[in-house]
């Protein structure tokens, strides 16, 4: 049973665990954490631009998530969990510039799938003919805060609300980033796309 | 003149809106209002409805990164295998 707002079998705050406290302790924190190590690994990684990194930080929230657990309310535990990621990545004075290359790296050559499986009308734009390798450029010629926050959120596929927990910002400034970002990348893509001497 | 004027502000109006309009996001949902404002200034705005296709073609292209970028088994299994042993010392 999944611990949600109500329920009478765990809530972390009062101590209502069934069996013993400390098992039900247990079994709460696992029940919160397990569907999100995924996506606390992915935003660790973007974070930290590193896949090795990005385990030490995920290994480290853990172990603080679990020491705070019983400050925790039981509601939105992603938010939580990125909340504590943060301030731990800031503790480990690990905020480096994320590297695209290792793992996109992977990808090279490849062409995206947009226009693989749908007609392109001809009032589309150029950008319907994106490289893989001006992509990666144009994202990776983004000032730091916004290629991070493109990042979660068209990559990693935060909301808004989470990528600014995870940020620690408000969701406004989430927003004004990303409208950035996303619209210096297009133009960076536009200015590739129609270079002389170009070949796709 | 005053017509291209006025084109220009809701240009500028819904450049600042394109993005949620396709993001729907849950934190920052466009009201009913500018939806229909932004599809009625989409359907006579070139300009406009090229940045939309352009945001469209960005947000497929990114998104195949997410595919790409998919988190290592095995490290994942090591996360679990943290949380299990978190949880184990938890009990004791």
């Amino acid at each position: 049973m999944l611990p949600t707002k109500g329920s009478p079998n765990v809530h972390p705050t009062n101590g209502n665990y069934p069996g013993s406290a400390e098992s039900g302790r247990a079994r709460a924190f696992k029940t919160y954490v397990e569907p999100e190590l995924e996506v606390l690994f992915r935003v660790a990684r973007t974070l930290t631009g590193s896949s090795v990194d990005a385990e030490d930080l995920v290994q480290e929230t853990l172990i603080r998530a679990f020491r705070s657990l019983d400050t925790f309310d039981g509601q939105h535990p992603r938010a939580w969990l990125l909340t504590i990621l943060r301030n731990t990545n800031i503790n480990m004075h690990r905020r480096r510039r994320p590297d695209l290359v290792e793992d996109i790296g992977s990808v090279r050559g490849a062409r995206p799938a947009f226009g693989a499986t749908r007609q392109t009308s001809p009032e589309e734009s150029v950008l319907d003919d994106i490289l893989s390798e001006d992509l990666e450029a144009a994202v990776n010629s983004l000032q730091d805060r916004f290629r991070t926050v493109l990042l979660l959120v068209d990559v990693d596929r935060l909301t808004y609300a989470e990528a600014a927990d995870a940020l620690g910002v408000p969701v406004g400034t989430i927003m004004s980033r990303l409208s950035r970002a996303r619209a210096r990348v297009r133009g960076h893509l536009r200015s590739s796309a129609t270079s002389p001497g170009r070949t796709s | 003149m005053i017509t291209s004027l006025r084109r220009m502000v809701t240009c500028h109006w819904s450049a600042r809106r394109i993005g949620r309009y396709l993001d729907q996001d849950p934190s920052a949902p466009l009201a009913p209002e500018e939806v229909r404002r932004l599809e009625e200034h989409l359907a006579v705005c070139e300009k406009c409805t090229r940045v939309t296709h352009e945001q469209r073609a960005l947000s497929r292209a990114l998104a195949t990164w997410s595919q790409k970028r998919l988190v290592d088994e095995a490290a994942l299994a090591r996360m679990h295998e943290v949380l299990d042993r978190i949880t184990a010392e938890g009990d004791r």
